[in-house]
C-alpha cells in the first residue's frame, strides 16, 4: 500500500507542477470564467420575464448542466494529456526498470498511477466547483443534483483516466499515448450513436447501456442510478485492469 | 546465494542466451564478462525478475525469481545500464521515493537515505534537481538507488559505462569498498574493471558461457599455452595447413598475412612451427612469442572468426 502511495504522491507532484498542467488549468479558468458569466446573465434575464409570467427556470439545468457539460469536454481532451506520461515516459526513460524491480506488484503500479492522474483531475474539478460555490452566496438552489452531477463527472473522468492510462500502457511514445487515449474516449462517447443505427430494440437498448453519454445523463438530471454508479465504476476498473495485465506482461514477454 | 539453472531467453528467433547455468555464493564478487551483445544484461535483468526466460530458472536463497517475484526483488539492488532516475526530481527526494518503494520502514528511512547518500558522496548534490547532474553523478544517483534498504545482493550493469577516467576510478573505488556486505554481481566489457574488483568472473559470449573461474585460476588454465604471432610474405592458408599438423596447437587466425597461432608452451613445438613455416616456403617475416594475460583470454574466448582445432579448454 505504502508504496502505491508513494507512486502516486510522487506522480501527481511531478505532474501538477508541470508546465503543462499549468497551461491546461490557467485554459481550463479562462474557458469556464468566460461562458459561466454569460450563462449566469442569459439565466438571469430569463429568469425576470418568466418570472413577470408567473413561471420559474431550473438554474441547475440551465447553467449548472451545461458549465458541467464544458467541463466534461474539456477534461474529455485534458485527461490524455495528463496520462500520457504516466507509463510511456517511464519506458522511455528507462525509469520502468526502477518500477519493474523493485518490490512491488503490477496492481500497486497501476493503482498508483490511476490514484495520480485522479488526484490531479480532482484539483480541475474543484476548480469547476468554485462557479456553482460562488453562486451560492447569491442564490437559493437545491444542492442534491450538484452533488450528484459532481459525482457522476468524477467517475466520468476516472473512466477518462484508466483509458488513458492503458494507452500509454501500450506505447513508449507520449503523443501516441495522449493520441490513443483521445481516441479510445471518444469512441466511448459514439458508442451511444449506433443506438440510432439499429431496428433492432434489443441492440439499440444495449448501446445505449454501454454509452458512456446516457449513463452520465442521469447523475446530471440528479438521479443517482446504482447502475450508472455500477456501470462507471466497472468501466474503471476493465481498463486499469487492462493496464495492469500489459504492466504484468513485460515480466513474462 | 544465486543459482541459474539452464536459462534461455530468446527473441523472436535471435537467442540472447542459450541454457545458461552457473551459482554464485554468498558475499562473492563476480564479474559478468563479454562482448557487446552477449547476453549480459538480458541475463542480469532476468535475475532481477524484470523480464522472464523461455526456460530455464533461477532461485535466490532458495526461492525462484518467478513465483515469488516480490520477495526475491526485496533481496536485490539493480543498477541497470542507463540509470533509472526522475529528472525532476531532487536527489534526495528521489532517493525516499525509492526507499518507499523497497518497502523500508518509515522510522528507518531517513538513515537509510543517508547512509546511501554517504556511501556513494551525494551529500554536496542531495538537493539538486537530476537532471541537472552530470552523468557521472546520475550513475551515483543510481546506484545509491540500488544500495537503499542494504539489499543483500547487487546486479552492477556497466556501471562505469560513460564516466570520465576519473569518475571511473572512484566509481572502482566504491565498488570495492561495497565488497564484504554483498554479493555483487557486476557486468562490464572493461577488463581491468575486473581485475580491479572481482573474486571471478564469468565470461560469455554468443549466450553462452565460455568460462567461468577465478581470476588466477584463469590466469593458470591459460599459462599453459602461448601464442605466436606471425608474418608471412604469401600463401597464408598453406603456412596454415603445415602449422596446424604441428602437435599442441590449439588455433590459428588468419588476419591478412598474419597468422595468430595459440598452442601449448613446449620449445619443441615452438620449433616445430618455426620450421614447418620455413618449410612451407611461405616466407617468413616475422615471429613473436606473445605473452598471455587476461585482455588475450578474454579477446581469445570470445572471439568469434577463430578457426577451432579442438576447443577452448
Amino acid at each position: 500500500m505504502r508504496a502505491m502511495f508513494a507512486i502516486a504522491w510522487k506522480d501527481f507532484r511531478s505532474l501538477v507542477s508541470s508546465p503543462i498542467f499549468f497551461v491546461i488549468s490557467g485554459l481550463f479558468c479562462c474557458l469556464l470564467s468566460f461562458t459561466y458569466i454569460r450563462q449566469i446573465f442569459d439565466f438571469a434575464r430569463r429568469s425576470m420575464v418568466l418570472a413577470h409570467q408567473g413561471q420559474g427556470v431550473n438554474i441547475h439545468m440551465s447553467v449548472f448542466a451545461s458549465h458541467l457539460s464544458l467541463v466534461n469536454l474539456i477534461l474529455l481532451l485534458a485527461i490524455p494529456v495528463f496520462t500520457m506520461r504516466a507509463l510511456a515516459e517511464e519506458k522511455k526513460m528507462r525509469t520502468y526498470d526502477l518500477l519493474l524491480t523493485s518490490p512491488i506488484t503490477a496492481t500497486q503500479i497501476s493503482f498508483g498511477k490511476f490514484l495520480a492522474v485522479f488526484m490531479s483531475g480532482m484539483v480541475l474539478l474543484l476548480i469547476a466547483a468554485i462557479y456553482p460555490l460562488g453562486t451560492a452566496l447569491f442564490a437559493d438552489f437545491s444542492w442534491g443534483p450538484l452533488i450528484s452531477s459532481f459525482i457522476g463527472l468524477a467517475l466520468l473522468m476516472g473512466i477518462y483516466i484508466a483509458i488513458g492510462l492503458f494507452a500509454s500502457s501500450v506505447t513508449s511514445s507520449v503523443i501516441l499515448a495522449a493520441f490513443l487515449g483521445m481516441v479510445l474516449i471518444l469512441s466511448f462517447w459514439f458508442i451511444g450513436q449506433g443506438a440510432g443505427f439499429s431496428d433492432d430494440p434489443v441492440l439499440s437498448a444495449f448501446f445505449e447501456h454501454v454509452s458512456v453519454g446516457q449513463q452520465f445523463v442521469s447523475f446530471l438530471q440528479g438521479t443517482l442510478k446504482l447502475t450508472a454508479v455500477v456501470y462507471m465504476l466497472s468501466a474503471i476498473a476493465l481498463f486499469v485492469f487492462l493496464t495492469q495485465r500489459v504492466v504484468e506482461s513485460s515480466r513474462w514477454r | 546465494m544465486i543459482e541459474v539453472k539452464n536459462l534461455t531467453k530468446n527473441y523472436g528467433d535471435r537467442k540472447a542466451i542459450d541454457t545458461l547455468s552457473f551459482k554464485v555464493s554468498k558475499g562473492e564478487v563476480v564479474g559478468f564478462l563479454g562482448p557487446n551483445g552477449a547476453g549480459k544484461s538480458t541475463t542480469m535483468k532476468i535475475i532481477t525478475g524484470y523480464m522472464a526466460p523461455t526456460s530455464g530458472s533461477v532461485e535466490v536463497d532458495g526461492l525462484d525469481v518467478f513465483e515469488d517475484p516480490v520477495e526475491v526483488k526485496r533481496k536485490i539492488g539493480y543498477l541497470p545500464e542507463i540509470p533509472p532516475v526522475y529528472g525532476d526530481m531532487r536527489v534526495i527526494d528521489f532517493l525516499k521515493f525509492c526507499s518507499r518503494l523497497k518497502g523500508v520502514p518509515g522510522k528507518t528511512m531517513n538513515s537509510a537515505v543517508a547512509s546511501a547518500i554517504e556511501k556513494t558522496s551525494l551529500q554536496d548534490v542531495q538537493k539538486r534537481m537530476i537532471q541537472n547532474l552530470s552523468k557521472g553523478y546520475k550513475q551515483r544517483v543510481g546506484l545509491a538507488q540500488a544500495l537503499i534498504g542494504d539489499p543483500e545482493i547487487l546486479i552492477l550493469d556497466e556501471p562505469t559505462v560513460g564516466l570520465d577516467p576519473t569518475q571511473v576510478v572512484e566509481m572502482r573505488k566504491l565498488i570495492s569498498s561495497l565488497r564484504g556486505n554483498h554479493t555483487i554481481i557486476l557486468s562490464t566489457h572493461i577488463l581491468p574493471e575486473v581485475q580491479a574488483n572481482c573474486d571471478r568472473i564469468i565470461i560469455i559470449n554468443n549466450g553462452s558461457i565460455v568460462a567461468s573461474e577465478t581470476l588466477a585460476d584463469l590466469a593458470q588454465s591459460q599459462s599453459g599455452t602461448c601464442r605466436i604471432g606471425v608474418q608471412v610474405a604469401r600463401d597464408v592458408e598453406k603456412a596454415k595447413s603445415k602449422v596446424s599438423l604441428v602437435e599442441g596447437v590449439k588455433h590459428i587466425l588468419i588476419n591478412g598475412m598474419r597468422l595468430d597461432i595459440e598452442m601449448s608452451h613446449s620449445s619443441e613445438g615452438i620449433e616445430a612451427v618455426a620450421t614447418q613455416i620455413v618449410e612451407s616456403g611461405s616466407g617468413l617475416l616475422e615471429f613473436r612469442i606473445e605473452s598471455s594475460n587476461l585482455e588475450e583470454i578474454f579477446i581469445k574466448l570470445t572471439s568469434e572468426k577463430e578457426t577451432s582445432m579442438g576447443g577452448v579448454q
